[in-house]
């Protein structure tokens, strides 16, 4: 096949597998717990209708999967500088995506995709719905080539393709300047993000509960065992027991979640951009442009400070719409792990220097009321009166205690970590409590600036700060109001008479 | 806040967005709120008023619910009240600001430059009364956008022509 991206051109053939697949895969998902109940109570005949009924599904998925591929086209218009895509078997539809509002091109290898050996490339807007943009099997040489020209735009490419393709490609003229090995991916493993996993444990149990129970609902005998399994299981050996093997799963899952994600991570630079790879089952390839990040995030936890690693985030435009967690996701980037120096060089990438340490701004301590109120003295009242009323919660009276004596200090420790530090060029916002993170803002990355007062501190002379950004907002509360005063003016001027764009 | 000062910028000098004089809303817009508000709670009237007829219960002591509905519709009166004296627009050479607030007092401040798109809206009851309602988009997402509700149509259109008018001034080095 050509490279010459100007003529209207098709997907890889294996395409049409592809997408057959993914209907196929849709479809078996949607439909897997009824069909798995039929299959247990259905006699043979049935059965056989089952199986055929399926084959028959596969095979309208993969001529759907043809007619998809044959009227799926792309092209690049080098005169208006648009990518375009036409798609549609039943009505048509026509993409067309300026270069100039590309945000980041993913190339992606699934599973399946992976055995074939094609890629997918998605292509990041702000705004667009990134699902709409995606081109879901071409070959790596094709998907690395159009990367290219769809990030580099005007620039002359030469066309030049390099003869070996591999997972990363184009190796030889990039060196990653970061790449994390297996040893710091076991360490991220063991102290980070011990939130998501915990939810997707609680994800992962639930349905597994919720599955056992229909299983058992379609064999017409759920007396709630699993209740029952629950309830007789629980002493405070056992609970304490279940606690240990519960951190112990949840640490596991941490590993393991950072090596499918994480494994390989490399990122290096290319031209103007950062070329991001990573991916163990799946390989993900991201390249984006440092001018479209809008946050720079690094935090910090604990065990992070004791072995000199961070967290990065870098976000991007989201065009303010509600968006998925994925979504979340996708735009904002992840550096699981990197050292000081390594934190610095993607800085410098992208914020163009270091940010200079500035004017420090703490909040009042009235920060503390409502936190106060919300979490500490509410739940005591409350606690108070059913202590009173009912005995069965008497016992757990030390729990209580520790609760309040916990919050206090996580309340505390929020107030202190909570602060922003202004320079000429740069807005740095601290917050946190057991992970420390930094939001970094460039002033003329601000959308828009809000101020709020509450009547009853005009006096005192306190208020908040929200900076509006595409990638989300940052707050700063309690603060000396005159003072926010004084900077959102100043920041409003940086912003109109400044000439940069903030994408 | 001397950690800022450089040569050429003296801060006490640049333009200080908390002494811009604002432009409140429309008086004939309090009417449009006064009618939303009576249309809500008359909605709510009805639903009480047929509770008392039919339910026992609730006609055994019509007094205390009566009173409760007195006590909510005043309070939204002076909700109502509240919000409309709070509020107030201003456009500055290089920005428009809008402040509103019920309890906290908001001022949200959108550059003209950061502007996406500016929409006008007329809702059926402040045609009546020749309002519009002017909202300003930019890409930070609807916590940072401007919506100026109540100004007098004309007024409008002249702040979203000029807005309009901004916006290509400002986009054309790009495209060039």
């Amino acid at each position: 096949m050509s490279l010459d991206f100007s003529q209207p051109q098709r997907q890889s053939t294996a395409g049409i597998l592809i997408s057959g697949a993914y209907t196929v895969q849709q479809f078996v998902r949607a439909m897997f717990i009824p069909l798995a109940i039929f299959l247990i109570k259905s006699n043979k005949a049935a059965l056989l209708y089952t199986v055929l009924g399926l084959v028959g599904v596969l095979i309208i998925s993969l001529i759907y999967g043809y007619f998809y591929y044959r009227k799926f086209t792309f092209y690049l218009d080098p005169l208006k500088r648009e990518f375009v895509i036409d798609k549609g078997v039943f009505g048509r539809k026509q993409l067309s995506i300026p270069m100039e509002k590309i945000q980041q091109v993913n190339i992606n290898q699934g599973f399946l995709q992976k055995l074939i050996g094609v890629y997918s490339l998605q292509i990041d807007t702000a705004g667009s719905d990134s699902k709409e943009v995606n081109i879901s099997a071409i070959s790596g040489e094709i998907a690395f080539a159009l990367k290219e020209h769809l990030l580099n735009g005007d620039r002359e490419i030469d066309t030049a393709i390099p003869g070996e393709l591999t997972n990363q490609p184009t190796a030889a003229k990039e060196t990653p300047f970061i790449k994390i090995g297996v040893s710091t991916l076991l360490k991220i493993g063991l102290t980070s993000n011990y939130g998501q996993s915990m939810v997707l444990l609680l994800g992962f149990g639930y349905a597994v509960f919720h599955n056992i129970k229909e299983v058992l609902r379609a064999f017409d005998n759920d007396n709630g065992q699993v209740e029952q399994f629950f309830k007789s299981g629980v002493t405070i050996i056992s609970i304490s027991v279940l606690l240990m093997v519960l951190v112990l799963v949840l640490l596991i899952t941490n590993v393991i979640r950072t090596f499918v994600k994480y494994f390989d991570f490399q990122i290096s630079k290319h031209h103007q951009s950062l070329l991001i790879s990573s991916g163990l089952l799946a390989k993900k390839n991201t390249l984006l442009h440092p001018d479209k990040v809008q946050i720079t995030q690094f935090s910090q936890n604990y065990f992070q400070k004791k072995i000199g690693l961070f967290n990065m985030a870098l976000k991007q435009a989201h065009a303010g719409k509600e968006q998925t967690e994925k979504e979340v996701r996708s735009n904002n980037l992840e550096v699981p792990g990197c050292s000081a120096i390594e934190k610095d060089e993607i800085m410098r990438m992208i914020l163009s220097k270091l940010p200079t340490e500035g004017a420090t701004y703490r909040p009042n301590f009235r920060y503390l009321n409502l936190p106060i109120l919300f979490w500490l003295i509410l739940p005591s009242i409350i606690y108070g009166a059913v202590y009173y009323f009912d005995s069965a919660v008497r016992p757990f009276f030390p729990v209580a205690i520790a609760y309040i004596f916990i919050a206090m200090l996580m309340i505390y420790i929020s107030y202190t970590k909570h602060r922003i530090i202004v320079s000429e060029d740069f807005i740095i916002k601290q917050s946190g409590i057991w992970d420390i993170s930094k939001e970094i803002v460039q002033p003329h990355k601000i959308q828009s600036i809000s101020t709020s007062q509450f009547p009853w501190h005009r006096s005192l002379d306190i208020g908040h700060l929200t900076i509006h950004t595409a990638a989300g907002n940052i707050s700063f509360s309690y603060g000396n109001f005159t003072e926010i005063k004084n900077l959102v003016n100043w920041w409003l001027y940086q912003v109109e008479c400044g000439e940069k764009d903030w994408m | 806040m001397q950690n800022f000062t450089n040569e050429t910028i003296d801060l006490n000098a640049l333009p200080k967005f908390e002494e811009t004089p604002l432009t409140h809303p429309h008086q004939k817009y309090w009417n449009v709120m006064l009618i939303n508000l009576v249309l809500f709670l008359a909605f709510i009237g009805i639903g009480l008023s047929l509770l008392i007829v039919f339910k026992q219960e609730v006609q055994k002591n019509w007094m205390l619910w009566a009173g409760l509905f007195i006590g909510f519709a005043a309070f939204l009166f002076l909700l109502y009240r509240a919000s409309f004296k709070r509020r107030g627009f201003a456009l500055r050479e290089k920005d428009v600001l809008y402040k509103s607030g019920i309890i906290a007092e908001t001022t949200t401040i959108v550059p003209l430059n950061r502007i996406q798109h500016v929409a006008l809206n007329e809702g059926f009851l402040s045609r009546m009364f020749h309002l519009g309602t002017l909202q300003i988009y930019t890409a930070g997402g609807s916590t940072g956008e401007i919506r100026i509700a109540g100004v007098p149509i004309e007024q409008a259109k002249a702040i979203k022509e000029a807005l309009v008018q901004r916006l290509v001034i400002n986009s054309k080095p790009e495209t060039t």
